[in-house]
This record gives structure tokens, sequence and C-alpha cells, in this order.
């Protein structure tokens, strides 16, 4: 893109001293084109029995029945619907990172983008296998889809906010699945070129007979924006719907009208704390640290800090409406969450994702990488007790007293959800293998631009304002990927 | 015109070249391979011929292996020649009777499938406990004998009479006793083949033993009165009831007409003529009845004597030698209170009493002879014959086997091995016996030590009669013929004494025809098909003669006395009653009944020790934890539960449970509490002392509700004071307070017409006494599963209404505690007030749960009637979250056919008792009550045929009509003369969760209690 120089104030989005068009291919591609290392093979076997323990309990359900989970007469919905919502919920970084980011014009994405959005996609199949395996006749899972059929005069419910779900999750998954795989032709173009025999007969087909032309190249931003407008309202549009699978109904605490907005934060928030949890293992396994850099730690960290900021404010809100409403039973219901006996439940929830991150307005902690990690997976265990509060502390103590109950899961509930944990990370290492997990082409787009030695070309030419250097090098302390020493010999 | 044109087809041709020439001599122009193809070239190819047929082979060879599995075969044979009677998908009703109590059963295609109350039945007027409901899915137990036995083996008749006959000509020859131990038996042909068999052997006696007997009110009236009868109790006839530990409602001798009769002075009807009886309940365990006082007062075992001597002393003004106070303040206050009530209703008050002991019965009997009972609430003359248990007698009989002088004896529904306290000294003594015959249909504890066993019919396939209060004459007819190779035990009898009669129907017949007809001014054969149709003579009644007490009393009350000093100290003190459920065990391999929730603890599938919560904390149990029982030399671990009400000091436990020789539903459920009986004064008691040793076990209860209290939620449950209600009528219900009318026109649903009918409901909260019977008939009539102990420990019971049970504690009289954190500060709970309410779909008119399905399986119908279509399910239980009444039920397993739950339907021959008109439902799909929407079909469908509009109360709900209390009402709200439409328009209805405006369709009517200001 743009060839001029960056202000010198901005952080380099791409450290290292010789990174050259070809080092980043080399450095992107070096899992795609070698064995994988013993570390892979560690993470793969380990994520590949998870996804036998999801297979197999997931076929103890449909064998035996939704018995086999811990569900009863009044908690209809528990592990299983908290675990949709849960993986829906983390998609959403990758849509929000590739298409609202790129219409902000944020190139700091640009080395994020391809595996948040490979995570997108693994994480709304975890999501889509539960909507499956939750119903009691899962066979019959077609049925809330309006197909024309010979049933007589059935159709489904538009009223219905789980119709709106289907259409709500398979429009994500369809545009999502478009929009990753064209950002990745360039990327699959650069592979087929330097693979030779069958790997490149497949990449071949697979880049769709890339020619790397200016019109494609023109085409192919054109498609990149389209698709970007067209994945925007879904960021916000999925999650307002899944919410609504709560707000619509009767329930107390769910029957909220903040839902729409506190669930798209939420999400946001803990998508972008799977993208961390993610990317500061992968970035020192594939040695990405050059491409994925402080910056963009210490960014989504910011970002991780103002969705749970928001997230917060709106546990307040629902609190002081319950407070505000005089409803009975919401007042009782949000009580519960701390008196009832799932207090500990709203203890994780509150604690891990309103206090918790709220640490993160120290720059010590943004920039500390085992301490954002740690961080990273505390929400993600923050936001899996979100939704339990929210689904199972509510439904458990509603309306009639009498039919009050607790919910113990089985380990058919523990399984499949440690399963399809498993059967992501299965799919997430699968990726990396097969497909550069950082997209190249739109690197390579700012190297010229936002690199560290473009920088430092920079200020070798010496016509910047000598406090703006100062406070460039100053910036740097932080980068793990940058030698200071480099700046203070001069 | 002939043409020479010859047309070529190529160059080749045209030009006629060698190759050309050389090719075309041959047919065809191109060698074909055929050759190549059989010499194995063909073979190398890359798919060859050989492969090919190879693999067509297999794949037809493994899809007709395939296809050859056994597919199910059902074999239903159409009527070929059809009997006159039977329209297959038309019930047929037949009267019979259950236990004294006429009833219809309704049989289709031959087979009964539901029991239905009579309407005209004098004791329950159409009204049907859960037993008597349940007792239909006994006929399809599969584990009924089905054959005699000798020495455990199967066996033929022939072999069984020779051996019994023979038998019994060796004991004739010698003299030795002969014993006929049975069941209070009130059948008048019973009695009479009986007496013929005893005709036949003098050696020969017929022992009534009840496992619950009653021995003390007949003694009792004997010393009192010189007439050795169980009463006839007229509740209806009461303005003030005082109950020392009689479960009049619950198990006490004939709960239905009970039930019946007390509802009748405090349900709507009576409330609206500004009347309403007051009850008052001292007892140690929470029973069915005390949990519907309006006052109940917890005493220990051993303070009930002293506290009737105390009531004698207040309403005579004397006081009884030895007379000592109660030592329990709010008990003496209470009895002062009642006395005074009493005698201002002196005629129209009357004491009962659970015991069993003769002084205490006696004591009773004076104070109602003080209050001028006889003769009005006391019925002499017209008595009761449901029990005449003698426990001397059997004593005696127990004492005769052990020393040899009894060489026969025949059990008749009496199983002692099991239900007698001393079970040992029984079945010592009965190892003695020579001929030991048991006429058990279910294999049990005492069958089990019989020579011979010659199973009964079950009722539905047998002839007989019953006078379960005299002059009250009913018909037993069967429905079915035997399913089985048993035989009617009044046949045996009959057999084996050489009574002439051709069988025990013409037995029966000719006892009607020569005795009982002519009570009901019937004769002859169209006398008897009368008596067929409306199964049951009524005498005229005895003018009832007022009675009274003139004895000396000193005696009674040293008695009383000593028995509450022996009780009395340190010991807890063991109360032993029967659930409601249960009772005596004998169903005890009846699914329905096991999973029904006991009304009071809901708990299913077991007995366990009630504890008050008070002695819990003291002693640092918890629900469910396993405490060792030890009381009169026997001991029994059970899991304690907390129950708020019970006397401080005592314990209560259930007996009829812990059976060991039964069918596979009912081994093994709790443990048996009978040995916990103790003998004094001829009389067996049921209280005892009681040392509690914790095992350190726990084992979790399978409470059907877990949760007690109400929390302050007066939208669901209303309440008022019966004063309070006198000054208005709608107290309680928020009518005219200032609340919102929520019967604004509404944005989001729009109003649909209900053309014709408009279902709706109206329960009376003041009618329901929440015994349950209800849960029962709705299974039976729905084909609702049975889950199994684990299952509803999973809270996964599967009942279409429940019974809600809310306790609510006082604090400082004030009353009314009923939120979690303020109880678990109050220090005392033994004073509490308890509410039932039915609980089954409210049919919304803006029903939450079909907005959410997404795929329409749930809809509304033009009738106001909430559908669940179970084919369009798909199970994903939104509907189930969204119901702010949680009566949804989810199908997590497929009960029918999934072998953990054997315990019910899942076997061919038990389905037979399925309900036709019911679709059973598959695992994955929701279900909930239809408001028996066959019901209203067929009612509908009736009309139609009879080309004349539907009345009000040709429909009736399964749980309406098992309702012996009325509570239940169910029509067209359309029609503003129906019976709903009025009870709807009662003061006192409220509507559940009201401002949530869905517009449920079943309206309550407040519970209101006849208590005082200072009282409440």
């Amino acid at each position: 893109m743009a060839s001029h120089s960056e202000s010198i104030i901005r952080e380099p989005l791409i450290t290292g001293k010789n990174i050259t068009y070809a080092q980043i291919t080399n450095d992107v591609l070096r899992p795609v084109e070698n064995m994988p290392g013993k570390a892979w093979w560690i993470g793969f076997s380990v994520a590949s029995l998870g996804a036998c323990l999801w297979v197999f309990a997931v076929s103890y359900t449909f064998w035996y029945g939704i018995g086999s989970w811990g569900l009863n007469k009044t908690v209809g919905w528990a592990w299983d619907i908290t675990g949709f919502v849960w993986w829906v919920g983390i998609g959403h970084a990758g849509t929000l990172i590739s298409a609202i980011l790129l219409l902000f014009r944020q190139n700091w994405r640009n080395s994020i983008n391809r595996s948040a959005e490979a995570m997108t996609i693994f994480a709304v199949i975890c999501a889509a296998t539960y909507v499956v395996s939750h119903m009691g006749r899962p066979w019959l899972a077609y049925w809330p889809l309006p197909l024309p059929n010979q049933f007589g005069s059935i159709w489904v419910n538009f009223n219905s906010p789980l119709v709106w779900d289907v259409f709500a999750i398979s429009t994500y998954f369809s545009v999502s699945l478009v929009f990753w795989y064209t950002g990745l032709l360039p990327d699959l173009a650069t592979i087929r070129d330097r693979a030779t025999g069958i790997r490149r007969k497949i990449y071949s087909v697979l880049s769709f007979g890339w020619t790397g032309s200016v019109k494609t190249w023109q085409r192919f931003e054109t498609v990149c924006l389209i698709l970007a407008g067209i994945s925007t309202p879904l960021v916000l549009s999925v999650h307002t719907i899944v919410s609504m699978d709560f707000a619509t109904s009767l329930e107390p605490g769910w029957h909220t009208t903040i839902f729409p907005p506190y669930f798209v934060a939420g999400a946001i928030f803990s998508g972008f704390a799977m993208v961390q949890t993610l990317l500061l293992v992968t970035r020192k396994v594939l040695g990405l640290e050059n491409y994925i850099t402080m910056f963009h730690i210490e960014a989504m960290n910011k970002i991780i800090l103002l969705t749970g900021s928001i997230v917060g404010v709106a546990y307040l809100t629902e609190f002081f409406i319950a407070y505000y409403s005089g409803g009975e039973y919401e007042q009782y219901t949000f009580l519960n969450r701390f008196i009832g006996p799932y207090w500990w439940a709203g203890c994780m929830m509150y604690g891990c994702n309103v206090l918790m991150t709220q640490l993160m307005w120290f720059k010590k902690i943004r920039t500390n990488i085992p301490i954002s990690w740690v961080l990273s997976i505390v929400v993600n265990i923050g936001m899996w007790f979100e939704r339990f509060v929210i689904i199972v502390t509510s439904l458990h103590r509603d309306f009639i007293p009498s039919s009050w109950v607790m919910f113990y899961p089985t380990w058919v509930d523990v399984s499949v959800f440690v399963g399809s944990i498993g059967l992501f990370f299965t799919m997430f290492l699968l990726f990396i293998r097969v497909l550069p997990s950082i997209a190249m082409a739109e690197v390579k787009l700012i190297l010229k631009s936002s690199s560290e030695q473009a920088k430092k070309k920079l200020i070798d030419g010496g016509h910047l304002e000598p406090e703006q250097v100062e406070y460039y090098k100053e910036s740097l302390t932080s980068f793990d990927s940058v030698d200071i020493t480099d700046y203070q010999k001069r | 015109m002939d043409s020479n044109k010859k047309y070529w087809k190529g160059l080749e041709e045209l030009n006629k070249t060698p190759e050309f020439v050389e090719l075309n001599k041959h047919e065809f122009a191109e060698p074909i391979p055929i050759e190549e193809v059989l010499t194995g070239g063909g073979l190398e190819g890359k798919s060859p011929r050989r492969d090919f047929l190879k693999a067509l082979g297999f794949g037809v060879g493994a899809v007709t292996l395939a296809a050859c599995q056994k597919v199910p075969v059902h074999k239903s044979i159409p009527y070929l020649i059809k009997p006159e009677e039977v329209t297959p998908g038309i019930p047929n009703y037949y009267t019979s009777t259950y236990e004294g109590q006429a009833i219809l059963v309704k049989t289709r295609e031959g087979r009964p499938i539901k029991i239905e109350g009579h309407p005209n039945d004098i004791i329950a007027k159409g009204g049907a406990s859960a037993q008597a409901q349940a007792s239909v899915l006994d006929l399809y137990d599969v584990n009924r004998l089905k054959n005699p036995l000798k020495n455990g083996s199967d066996s033929g008749w022939a072999q069984v009479d020779d051996f019994v006959v023979r038998e019994l000509l060796n004991i004739k020859a010698s003299g030795k006793k002969i014993r006929i131990v049975s069941l209070t038996v009130s059948s008048p042909s019973t009695l009479g083949v009986i007496a013929d068999f005893i005709k036949q052997f003098p050696a020969a006696k017929h022992i009534n033993y009840d496992a619950v007997s009653y021995t003390g009110i007949i003694q009792a009236n004997q010393n009192s009165f010189g007439k050795a009868v169980l009463p006839h109790y007229n509740f209806d006839k009461a303005d003030i009831i005082v109950s020392f530990g009689a479960d009049f409602l619950g198990t006490w001798i004939s709960p239905e007409e009970f039930t019946r009769q007390y509802v009748s002075n405090r349900n709507n009807k009576s409330l609206e003529s500004k009347k309403m009886s007051r009850h008052i309940q001292f007892e140690s365990g929470m029973s069915l009845t005390g949990s519907n006082a309006d006052v109940r007062i917890p005493v220990k075992p051993s303070e009930e004597g002293l506290a009737l001597v105390a009531l004698y002393n207040a309403i005579s003004g004397s006081t009884l030698a030895g007379t000592k106070a109660i030592g329990n303040k709010v008990a003496e206050n209470a009895i002062t209170i009642a006395a005074k009530e009493l005698v201002a209703a002196k005629g129209k008050a009357l004491v009962v009493a659970g015991s069993n002991d003769v002084a205490t019965q006696v004591l009773v009997n004076a104070i109602n002879s003080l209050l001028g009972s006889y003769g009005t609430t006391i019925d002499l003359d017209n008595p009761s014959l449901q029990y005449a248990g003698n426990d001397a007698e059997f004593a005696e009989l127990v004492s005769d086997m052990k020393s040899g002088q009894v060489d026969a004896v025949f059990f008749l529904n009496a199983n002692p091995a099991y239900d007698y306290y001393s079970s040992k000294d029984f079945t010592d003594g009965l190892k003695k016996v020579g001929l030991r015959v048991s006429f058990a249909s279910n294999a049990d504890e005492t069958s089990a030590l019989c020579n011979i066993v010659a199973p009964n019919h079950h009722y539905l396939e047998s002839w007989g009669d019953d006078n379960a209060l005299s002059g009250y004459y009913t018909v037993l007819q069967p429905t079915i013929n035997p399913v089985y190779d048993t035989r009617q035990a009044e046949q045996s009898l009959m057999k084996w004494s050489d009574i002439p009669a051709k069988d025990y129907y013409t037995y029966v017949r000719n006892n009607w025809d020569k005795n009982l007809l002519a009570k009901g001014g019937l004769s002859g054969q169209s006398g008897w098909e009368t008596l067929l149709q409306t199964g049951f003579v009524k005498a005229a009644p005895v003018t009832a003669g007022s009675y009274t007490f003139s004895k000396d009393l000193n005696a009674v009350a040293q008695t009383i006395i000593d028995h509450s000093n022996l009780l009395a100290g340190d010991k807890t003190e063991l109360q032993l009653y029967q659930t409601v459920a249960i009772r005596d065990g004998k169903r005890a391999n009846n699914p329905w009944l096991q999973e029904l929730p006991d009304p009071v603890s809901k708990v299913t599938w077991d007995n366990f020790a009630a504890m008050s919560p008070s002695d819990m904390k003291k002693k640092g149990l918890q629900d469910g934890d396993v405490v060792k029982i030890d009381a009169n030399g026997y001991s029994i671990a059970l899991p304690v539960l907390s129950q708020p009400g019970q006397a401080q000091g005592t314990i209560s436990v259930a007996v009829g449970y812990g059976r060991t020789v039964v069918g596979p539903v009912g081994i093994n459920v709790g443990k048996n509490a009978f040995p916990f009986h103790s003998l004094r004064n001829g009389t067996l008691q049921t209280s005892a002392t009681a040392t509690l040793t914790p095992t350190g076990e726990n084992s979790p209860l399978a409470q059907t509700q877990t949760h007690h209290s109400i929390e302050g939620r007066n939208s669901i449950i209303k309440e008022a004071s019966f004063t309070e209600y006198l000054k208005n009528p709608a107290t309680g219900t928020g009518k005219g307070e200032g609340h919102k009318e929520y019967d604004k026109p509404d944005l989001f649903w729009q109003k649909y017409d209900r053309p014709a009918y408009d279902w709706v409901m109206a329960i009376d909260l003041n009618a329901c006494t929440g015994c349950g019977a209800c849960v029962v008939a709705c299974s039976a009539e729905n084909n609702v599963p049975v889950v199994g102990k684990d299952e509803v420990r999973r809270r996964r019971e599967m009942h279409w209404i429940r019974i809600d049970r809310y306790y609510s504690f006082n604090d400082n009289g004030d009353g009314g505690v009923t939120r979690e954190h303020e109880i678990a500060k109050l220090e005392d709970l033994d004073h509490v007030k308890v509410v039932y309410q039915p609980m089954l779909c409210q049919h919304c008119e803006h029903a939450p749960c079909e907005t959410v399905c997404p795929v329409l399986a749930t809809v509304h119908s033009s009738e106001g009637l909430n559908h669940m279509a179970y084919n369009r399910c798909v199970g994903t239980r939104y509907c189930a979250n969204n119901c702010p009444y949680k009566v949804r039920r989810f199908n997590w397993f497929n009960y029918w056919n999934d072998s953990r739950f054997d315990n019910y339907l899942n076997n061919e021959h038990t389905q037979l008792v399925l309900n036709p008109d019911v679709t059973t439902r598959f695992r994955g799909v929701m279900e909930k009550c239809s408001m028996c929407i066959q019901r209203i079909q067929a009612g509908k469908l009736k009309a139609k045929i009879e080309k004349r509009p539907l009345k009000d109360g040709d429909i009736k709900m399964a749980c309406q009509q098992t309702c012996s209390a009325n509570a239940i009402v169910f029509g067209n709200v359309n029609d503003p003369e129906s019976e709903v439409s009025k009870a709807l328009k009662s003061e006192r209805t409220y509507y559940v969760l009201e401002e949530l405006n869905v517009k449920p369709g079943v309206g309550y009517q407040t519970k209101i209690r006849n208590i005082s200001e200072q009282e409440a």
C-alpha cells in the first residue's frame, strides 16, 4: 500500500533487522514446508485425543439420549448451550479483526487476522456441533430449516429465536469461510509457486489459478473490502441473535434488553482472549516474534481491557435494573448469583471477567507475555462461567420454588466440552501445518512503511525530531523481539 | 422408377481401397476381442471381469444378508367374529369393587385399562384413591404367579387339590386346629364360603389379621358401649375436628370418604355460605391430615395420651386421678383452646385418635360422649366393616402354632411373615404347621414359607362382592379372563371343603338372590342384571343412636399415663405410620405407587426417618445421612430427612417398605419397620423408644421437590384467614388492591376467537388435600412413564401433574416466614403451615412455550388448549426452559425400550395397560399435560353422534375424576352456566404468576385457614 514513511512515533509492526519479502515468506512458510517438530506432535497428540473423546461422548449421547447429560426437568440447558455460546463468542474476534479493523485501516491486524479468522471458523464448527448434539432427536436437526417438505403445510416458527439462530450461525459460518478463503488466495499461490510434485498440484487447485497480475490484486482488494462490508454487520448481528435466545424468553436473568450489546462486547472480549492465548504460543513455537510483536500483544490487551470493562458495566446495569425494576423474580435471580448455591460460579464470572481484566490498565502487565497469557486464559474461563451463570444459575431457581433444583454435570457433559476443545485444537494445529498462519501478502504490504528496519532507516536519515526518536526508542524497550542495544550504541 | 443410386459411406468405399475390400469381407469390419477377453487379457485390465462379478456377488450377498435381519412381528388379529359388545376404539365400562368401594372399570378391546370412581359410590362419590388407580397395573404385573406351586415348584391344580384335600382330611381326623388368616374380609360371599368351610372343618377358625390394626378402637367400643365395631365417622357433620395422630385424610380407616366429608365443610361452596369447619391436629410426624389442619401442634407420642387426659379434664371440668402436666406449653394452651371450642360446638364436634391403644380410645369415647358426638358425628349403628382385625387373636394363633396345635393355615391377602411385628415367632411357629397354604397372587414373604401356593385371581378377574359400610353392598365382576393359570381363593376353599355349588360365581349369585338383592329392592335375574349395571345396593340405614359413656375412667387414665411414662425419657421416641402411597406395603411391586411422591415429604422409592430440623442440627445430621435405629430389639439403618413440624425428640418411620420377597420393582425398596411394633394390652402399639446411631453413610433420598418454602412469592400461593375472608372474600387475591389490570389490549398478542369451546380449569386450594391420587390417575390415563429412583434423584420424574407443597414458619406469631435465609435464622421450626398446590400445564393463552419452539411443535388450539405435537418435536427443550410453571417433561431416555427401565413397561405384557388413545412418547421429545385431549375428543364425538350439544360435565379430566375432594373443575368457560365458569367467578379466584401476562387457563382459589388472628 502506502510507500511513504510512517510517523516515527508509531511503534513498528514488524521487527527484525534484515526482513525482506523473501524472508517473510520463508519465516511464515517454515511450518508449512517442513516436517513438524516435537512440540507440534505432542500438541497434536493431546488435541486429537481430545477430539476422540469428543467423538466418543457425542456418540454416547446419540446412542442413549440426552439423559446421559446432567440436565433435568428444570434445567433444560446447561453445559451444552454454555459451550455453544462460548464457542460462538470466541469466534467473534476473528471477524472483528478481519472485517472491522480492515475497514478502519488498522494495519496491525495484518499479522494476526489469518489465525484469528481460522479460529473463528473452528470455533463456529465447535458451536454448531452443540446445536445438533443438544437436540433430543438430532437426526431431525434439519427441521428448523425452512425447507420445502412433504409433511404438509409444516413450516418453521419464525417467531422463535432458535430459528433466527439457525440463520445467524449459518450465515456467519459461510461468510467467514468465504472471507477467510479469499484472503488465503495470494498466500496459497505463494506456496504453490514454491512447492513441487503433488503439493504443487493441490495448492494450485486451492489457489484458484492466482496469477498475481495487477488486475488480480485489484480485484482481490475489492472483494476483500466488499466481504469486509458484509461481515461487519455480522460481528454485531450474530451474537445479538444468540443473546436473543435468552433475551426474548420470560426467564428472569434472561429477559433483559441489555443482552445484545452486552453479548457482543462479551464475545469480542472472549474472542480476543482466545486469539491472545493461541498467538502467544504460536509466535513462540513457530518463531514468528518479528511479525506478531509486542505492539500486537498490547493492542489486543487494550481491546480486552475495553471490552471487559464494557461487560463490567453491563453487569452493573443488570444489577441496577433488577433493583430498579422491582421485579421480585429478577431481583432474586441476581441476588442468587451471589448468595445462592452457585455463588462460586458467580464469583468466577465477575472475578475473572471484571476484576482480573482491570489489571490491564498497567502497561507492565499488558506487555508481560506470561501474565498476558495467563490473563487470556482467565478471561476464557470467566466467559465460560458467565454463560454458565446466565443459563444454569437463572434456570435452576426461577419462578416456582417447588421446581428449584441443582444441576450436576455427568462425565458425558464434561467430555463433550473438553472434547470440543480437543477438536478445536486439532483443527487449529492442522491449520498451521498446511496453511500460512500469517497473511504473508498482507504483512508484506506494510514492510516498507511500518517495519522496524524502515523506521531505523528514517532515524539513520536523521531528519527527525529527537524527542520523537527518543519516544520511539522508549516504546521499543518493551518489545521482546527488538535488541534495544542496537539503539543505545548511537 | 428404380434407382441405381449407390451411396458410399466413405472415400475408402468409393475408391475401393484394398484394405477396405479386405475388411469388408467379415461381418464386423474390426475384429471383436472375444479371444482376448476369454483368454486372460481381459482379466488383467483395470476392472477385470471376475473382480466385477466378485464385487457384484458380494454386494448382492451382503445386501441380502443385511435385509435378513428379523423385523419385529406384531401380531394383531382382527376380530373375525366380533363380540357383540366390543367395538374396537370404544371403551366399555363395568361396575366393580375396589376394597369395598364401588368403581367403574374402563376396558378397551377386552382389557381393563383404567379404574374410575363410581359416581354414585357412597364412599367417595366418584373419587378413587391412588391405590385404586394403580391397582389396574397389578393385573399386568409379569411377576404374578402363573400357576399353583407345591413346595416351591410349579405344579397343577389337580395335584394341589389332591394334596390339600388329603391333608385336610388327615387333620380333620387328628382334630388339630385349622386357621384361615386373612386381611379383614368384608365380602359377604367370601365370609359365607369361609363359614361353609368351617362347617366342614369344625376345627377351623377365621382370623382377621390387619397389618395396620384398628383393634384398639373396636375393643374400646366394646368396653365403652358393648359394641365391638369400627364406627362410621361423619366428618361432614363436624364443625370442629380435633385429631390426635389420626391421619384420616391420608391413611386412617377410609381416607377417601373422610376427605370428601371433610372438604364439604371447607370448599368454595361451603365458604360461600360463610361456613368453614375448624381442624386442630396433635401429632408427632407431619401427616397429610396434619398438614391440612388449621392448627397443628407437634406432640411426642408420650405426650399424646397426656394431652387427651388434659382435654378430657378441660371438657369435663373434673380431674382424672394421676393426671400430670403434658410438659409442653404450646400443647397445653392448644388443649385449653380446643376444649373451649369443642364444648361450644357440642353435637357438631368430633375427636379422633389414631392410637391403637384400647385405653386411649376409651378416653376418646368418653370425650366424644361428653361432646354429644354419638348419633351425630359418630355412628355406631351403621358401622364401618373395613377393618375387623384382632391383634390378640393373631398373637394367640402364633402361640398355638408354636405349641404345635395348629396343623393347617391358609393365608388370604395376609402376609404376616413380612408385616407381623414378631415375624420370627411367626415363622418359627409356621414351621410346625403341616399344611401351609397361601393364596398370594404374587410371591411374598409368607408364600415363600408355604408348601402350597394357590394363586388367587387379580380382583379384576374375579367375581365377588363387598360390604365396607354396613348396608352398602357392592358387587365385583370380572372384566377380563384370567390371564394366568390362577384360581379364585374362594373357589379353592369351596373345592377343598366340598361346598355344593358349581363355582364361586354361582355361590355369589345364590348369596345375592337369597340375602342381598332384596336389601336394595331387587330380585331375580333382572335384579341381578340391574345390580351388575348399578354396582351396588344400599339398604336403608339404621337410625344412629346416641350413646353415653358411663364407665370409670381413672384406671383408663392410669394406663395411659403409664404408657406415656414408658415412652418418655431421654431416648428418641419412634412413631410408625403408613405413607399415603404405599400404605401397608401390599402393593410394593407397583411402580406407579412407588413413584408417587409422598404428599408431605415428596420422597419416592424409599422410607426414611423423619426428624425435626432442630434435632438434625443438634445431632449434626444432613438430609440423607444414614442412621441406625434400634427399638424393641430390632434395628434398621435408614436415611434421615429433615421434616419441619416433626415433634422434637421424635422420629417417624413408615411401614410398608423393605419387602424382601416381591417383584423386581418393590424388592429392597426401603427397610421394614413393622418389627418396631410391640404388643401391649392385646393391641399392637405404633410407638416405641429408640436409639439412633449415625452410620456415617449418606444415601440421598429421591425427592421430587427439594426446595420447600415459597420465598414470599405471593403471586404463586395466595392465602387468607377465614376471618379475613368473611370480611372480604377476595382477600389475598390482590383484587381491588390497586394492582395494575393486566387485561389490557395486547401489543404483541393477537386475540383469537374461541368459537365453540374454551377449555379451562379451576382448582380450589382449600379443597385439595394434596393426597396425590390425581398424579396416579393422570399417569394411568396418559401413559406417563415411570423412571425409577435413580432418575427421580436426578430430578427427572415425568408426572404431568404434580402437587407442590410449601411450608411457612411462624416467627413469634407473625406467621408466614417463607424465605430461605430468614428460615435459616429461625429457632422454632416446629410450627409450620403447609399449603398444597396441584400444578399442571396452565394452557396459557399467551403461551411462552409456543413462541420459542423453532419447529412449531407446540401450538395453540382454537379451543384454548396448548397442544404438543410429539412427532414434530426435535427436542431443543427451549419450551421447558421458558415455561414459568416448569410443567414440561422431557423424555431423557427411551423409557419404553431401554433395559435400564425394566421396572415399568419394558415388556409387552405390561404394555397392555397402556391407554390406546394416547400415544407413547419416544426419546428426545417433550411432553406435558394435554388436558386429556383424548377425553375431550371422545366427549365431543359422543355428543355429535347423539346429535346433541355437549353438556357441562360430559367431559372429565382424569385428575378431576379421581379427586375425592372435587378440588378440580374442568369445563368450557364459553358457557356461563358451566360449573367451571361459576367456580372461576368466585371472589377467591386468582391466577398463578398473573403478572407475567401469559394468561393461564387454570384458575386457583385462595387457601383459607380457619385461624383466629392471634394464631395467624
